[in-house]
């Protein structure tokens, strides 16, 4: 490359670190490149050298318009990019604004709760059974060894409907139904509203409870432990149990299981009454003369059952205070679920 | 049920903490529902005499008292209290005492006078709620003892909770049996009785029962020379401590050992039964009596009653009637013990509305055996204390002697049952425990059942026993070896579940309201006829739901009253149907409700309120998550808007409704004008859900577009162009929607603009504009004809 080409190289160069824009590189490119450009001059003036010159300065001036060339196309990529990116920062939201299509949806606490129970004992192998809320007298009591007449009655205040039906006081009618229909070994739980005349801060004349049972060959009390305390620990943690001997009329034996305390760890609380222990459910074997109701043959099979109440859990893992509340419909209540 | 510890110590040696035997009750099924330790907290407070009171210098309502408290020199005392006088003996709780409150007593100045102590009232201690002045001690109080002696707090009462099976644990004997079989200590017995006196029984009173069944045992005893008085203190404070009311010597005697060995008894003023004939039988039509309480009942044939030769003169097991009862004048009494049949006294008290200690006891089984018992440990008593002269012998009708139940228990099932090992020697050793005789036959037991655990009836029942003896915690904890048979969720369940998910990705609140509802709500509210509970909590909740929709008009309502204005709600839940002979039919609904502003907390679009679109689509939206082809037409209902109202279909069966509520039931100035309700019976809705689709193949080949507005007479709906444009578009028309809506400005009045998009489409060739400039111009040429619809 000659002197003059090294100048005219030099020149571009001052010239393109002074564009300011990607109009001023392509101003450059018409004044170095274009039908008119400098360097376009050069080649023109190429016809007036003697023929073995012009190859070799034919080459040089190739040389320069390449460099020159290839030089422009990056800095107008370059300039682009820098171009677009000042234009989208130029673009500035407010972000303090809230989000569009608000939505404060929730799902009931109890059925937030039920599902947490269900799923346990579900992946457990149980299935999901239902009955109705309106039961037969003798599903609700008689089939559960609760005769007429019987103090056992007393335990829970029934609602009697003008038919002489009554509204299930627990959803056991359901471990009946459920074993009409199917034949051992069988794992069910079951959910619903049940009924009881009884109403204050801690009771509801409608609430939920959540009912399982297991039938099978030499199904043991053993086995009512572990399965229980499998379902205690995936719900609350790990934590103590304990199981006391407790009385219901179609659990023989029966037993009621309590977990420390899990506002007070044990230590004592208003909640616990200050024993460091809290109820969870109600449990037992099978009694033979329920199995006799539903026509399951007691030397073949044993099982067990256990019941509790959804509303009451809720409670506990919310600090609900008040179990009227549930069914208040207020959603300054229930938009915090 | 009130246990006292030292009453306990008549049966059984425990020398145990009050905290240990309340945790071993609780572990063996009898549930401690709280240790009343009365003396617990009352360390330093000790008997002061008062020896002077005078008034405070500085203010009107306090007094200054110098109190001798048996150290030293008397203390200066500032008190608030205005029932003292000089010489009263009071509690005194010194410096440092700290009271059952929490409550630190220091040195003090009061109102510039310095005070020593603090005299204290019932309250204070912890005693009682009584709050009514000074607690003034007995004079015999002994100047400077401590106030747990001097009142004799040193006692622990139990309140247990007893479940209905273990009538046998309704007395002290009943739980030291319990406490001995857990710590396996000895069991003193018995009460002493007397069985001694003058003449012969016979002589003064004959017993006839009618029905055994009913009555199986009926035994009766006469004691002469009676003085009715107070009873002395030993026993006034027995009762006392658990919280009875001590009434007369006569009274309480029957309660005593009612309390001691659990067997209800009565007296009766034995001048007052006429015949000198007690008969045990079925009331007669048109009887009645007047109870102890001065409540006359009339009777029926279902009652049993104690009878003299004219009347009753007791409910059997209930209540003694106010005619025979002891009074001040009694000298003679006839004592009863018997055994009434559960059933027959739980018959009786329910029918008359009457609970007593004694029915409560009789209904969950007493012990037959005690009759002679309790009557000769009331005629002792009666000796000893209230001057009685028993009559020697007890008339005792007994006619079919109850044999000891025997039961049969396999070693091999009980491990069975209770998932462990035990030997039959171990088991044996568990129900000796228990006082269960027991006979070995090879592996088996034969378990003789005392008369008393009417609980155990089955070998189940003993295996309760055993289990309670193991420990239910020494249980080991397996998982059941079986494999349950298969039961999937029904569809409905499986609606229901995604329902709710929907429903709360759509900003819904799930509400879960009562299922019974007030009886005298509007029609407009009902399906049918409602079920109605016979005994309901209240005129509120005395009918069974026939739909949702009133549960969720009072939810709304009840939010909007509280300031919240724009609500969406939603439940799912059963409602009752009567069917025929009596019985009811549940069905599952879903029910939502709208109010005020569809996107209320939306800073761009917050404009739009609910309205009969807004609701539908919603609707269309559940309709496509469910699977259903919903059929929408005007609807009839008297809760909605007369217009603003849609039934909905699947198939031939009406599925549900919606509309805006009457404004006859905005009652409210609070409420806003729009508010919709929506119900869908989802079990109707799952019957008709349609199964998975077959895929469509994806065309490959272009489609055309084609907009056209439409000027069209306000009468004419959607619908009836949409039928025009679907039957011209014939099999080319693959898709025809309306996007816009415009009536005003640039509209004659009248009219309206309606623009639709139409895509077309040859699933074998490519489409050109001339092979759909011919159907186009038909829809156009008949929606002019038919319904005067042109073209913008
Ligand atoms: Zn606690």
């Amino acid at each position: 490359m000659s002197e003059s080409h090294d100048k005219l190289l030099q020149q571009y160069h001052s010239e393109r670190k002074a564009a300011k824009d990607t109009a001023g590189l392509e101003a450059l490119r018409v004044k170095y490149l274009g039908k008119k450009g400098e360097v376009t001059e050069l080649l023109k003036g190429l016809g007036k050298l003697a023929p073995e010159e012009r190859k070799s300065v034919g080459a040089a001036i190739n040389e320069l318009k390449n460099a020159i060339q290839s030089s422009i196309e990056e800095s107008m990529r370059e300039m682009a990019l820098k171009e677009q990116n000042e234009k989208l920062n130029a673009e500035r939201p407010d972000y303090s604004l809230p989000g569009l299509y608000h939505s404060s949806g929730s799902l009931h606490p109890v059925v937030q709760v039920a599902r947490e129970v269900a799923d346990i004992f579900l992946s457990m192998g149980f299935f999901m059974a239902e009955g109705p809320e309106i039961e037969e007298e003798y599903y609700n009591f008689e089939a559960l060894n609760v005769p007429s007449h019987h103090p056992a009655r007393d335990m829970q205040d029934t609602f009697y409907i003008e038919s002489g039906q009554v509204l299930r006081t627990q959803t056991s009618p359901v471990q009946i139904r459920t074993m009409e229909a199917l034949k051992p070994p069988l794992k069910m739980i079951g959910l619903g509203k049940v009924f009881r005349k009884d109403s204050d801060i801690t009771h509801s004349p409608m609430f939920n409870q959540m009912e399982g049972l297991v039938v099978g060959e030499n199904i043991s009390m053993a086995d009512l432990k572990g399965t229980l305390v499998m379902f205690v620990e995936n719900m609350f943690g790990k934590r103590p149990h304990r199981f006391r001997p407790s009385y219901f009329p179609f659990t023989e034996p029966s037993a009621e299981m309590d977990i420390q305390c899990i506002f007070c760890e044990g230590k004592g609380c208003k909640v616990c009454k200050n024993t460091g222990w809290m109820e969870v459910l109600g449990c037992g074997m099978v009694n033979p003369k329920v199995f006799d109701a539903v026509k399951y043959d007691t030397e073949k099979y044993t099982g067990f059952a256990f019941g509790m109440g959804i509303d009451r859990i809720a409670m506990l893992r919310y600090g609900i205070n008040d179990i009227r509340l549930l069914f208040s419909s207020d959603v300054r209540f229930l938009r915090q679920f | 049920m009130k246990i006292l510890l030292s009453w306990l110590k008549d049966y059984i040696d425990i020398q145990e903490t009050p905290e240990k035997i309340a945790e071993a009750l609780n572990m063996a099924g009898l549930e401690v529902e709280e240790v009343i330790q009365p003396g617990k907290n009352l360390d330093q407070i000790v008997v002061g005499k008062i020896l002077s009171r005078d008034p405070h210098p500085d203010a009107d309502k306090l007094s200054l008292c110098s109190v001798d408290v048996n150290r030293g020199q008397p203390l200066q005392i500032v008190c608030g209290a205005s029932n003292m006088k000089a010489g009263d003996k009071v509690p005194v709780a010194m410096i440092g005492a700290k009271l059952p409150g929490g409550f630190e007593i220091s040195r003090a100045k009061i109102r510039g006078v310095e005070s020593f102590g603090m005299m204290c009232s019932k309250k204070e201690l912890g005693l009682s709620e009584d709050h009514g002045g000074l607690y003034i001690l007995d004079d015999k109080a002994s100047i400077g003892e401590n106030i747990v002696k001097a009142l004799d707090l040193d006692d622990v009462v139990f309140d247990i909770s007893i479940t209905p099976n273990r009538g046998d644990a309704l007395s002290h004997l009943g739980i030291a049996r319990e406490l001995s079989a857990i710590f396996n200590l000895p069991l003193h017995r018995n009460p002493l009785g007397d069985e001694e006196g003058d003449d012969n029984v016979d002589n003064h009173i004959s017993v006839e029962i009618e029905d055994t069944d009913h009555c199986p045992r009926y035994g009766a005893r006469v004691v002469h020379g009676i003085k009715v008085g107070p009873s002395p203190d030993w026993l006034k404070d027995r009762l006392e401590k658990i919280g009875l009311r001590s009434i007369n010597n006569v009274v309480d005697i029957t309660n005593y050992i009612m309390l001691d060995i659990g067997h209800p008894m009565h007296a009766f003023d034995l001048n007052k039964i006429e015949g000198n004939s007690i008969i045990v039988r079925n009331a007669r039509k048109d009887e009645k009596i007047m109870t102890l309480d001065n409540v006359e009942h009339p009777l029926d044939s279902t009652m049993l009653v104690i009878a003299d030769a004219k009347k009753p003169v007791a409910l059997a097991g209930v209540m003694g009637g106010l005619h025979s009862s002891v009074t001040e004048q009694t000298t003679s009494v006839m004592l009863e013990a018997a055994f009434f049949n559960p059933t027959t006294v739980r018959k009786t008290a329910k029918r008359l509305g009457m609970m007593s200690d004694s029915s409560y006891r009789f209904e969950r089984g007493t012990n037959i055996d005690n009759v002679p018992i309790a009557l000769n440990e009331a005629a002792r008593l009666l000796r000893q204390i209230a001057g009685g002269r028993p009559v020697k012998g007890i008339v005792d009708c007994y006619p079919k002697p109850e044999i000891l139940r025997q039961i049969r228990v396999r070693t091999k099932r009980a491990n069975r049952v209770i998932g462990i090992n035990l030997t039959p020697a171990q088991i044996e050793t568990f129900l000796l425990r228990l006082k269960l005789d027991t006979r070995r036959d090879g592996e088996d037991l034969i378990v003789s059942v005392p008369p008393y655990r009417h609980d155990l009836e089955l070998e189940a029942d003993i295996i309760e026993e055993i289990a309670r003896m193991y420990g239910y915690n020494n249980i080991p904890e397996t998982l059941p070896a079986i494999t349950s048979v298969l039961q999937l969720p029904t569809p409905l369940q499986k609606i229901c579940t995604r329902l709710r998910d929907h429903m709360v990705s759509c900003g819904f609140n799930e509400i879960m309201t009562y299922s019974f509802i007030p009886a005298n709500i509007n029609e407009s509210f009902r399906e049918k006829k409602p079920l109605m509970l016979q005994n309901p909590l209240s005129e509120e909740l005395s009918a069974m739901r026939t739909s949702l929709k009133w549960g969720m008009y009072d939810a709304l309502r009840r939010n909007i009253l509280n300031d919240e204005f724009n609500l969406r709600l939603f439940e799912i839940g059963r409602v009752f149907h009567p069917a025929a002979g009596g019985l009811s039919e549940e069905y599952t609904r879903l029910s939502l409700g709208f109010s005020g502003s569809v996107n209320s907390r939306d800073w761009r679009r917050n404009g739009e309120n609910f309205d009969l679109y807004v609701v539908k689509g919603i609707v269309e939206n559940i309709a496509k998550l469910l699977g259903l082809k919903i059929k929408f037409a005007p609807g009839s209902y008297s809760l909605f808007h007369p217009t603003m109202q849609m039934e909905l279909s699947a198939g031939k069966n009406h599925i549900g409704e919606f509309g805006q509520l009457h404004p006859e039931f905005i009652d409210n100035k609070k409420m806003p004008k729009c508010i919709y309700i929506v119900e869908i019976d989802l079990g109707k809705a799952a019957k008709a859900a349609e199964g998975c689709q077959r895929m469509q193949p994806i065309p490959d080949l272009p489609a055309i577009r084609r907009d056209l507005a439409l000027l069209a007479p306000e009468s004419v709906g959607n619908r009836d162009i949409s039928k025009i444009l679907t039957a011209e578009g014939k099999a080319l028309l693959e898709d025809c929607y309306l996007f816009d809506v415009y009536q005003g400005k640039g509209i004659e009045p009248g009219f309206r603009s309606l623009a639709y998009s139409l895509t077309f489409r040859d699933l074998r060739k490519t489409l050109t504009d001339e092979e759909i400039q011919p159907l186009i111009d038909k829809m156009i040429g008949r929606l002019d004809r038919e319904l005067s619809v042109k073209l913008r």
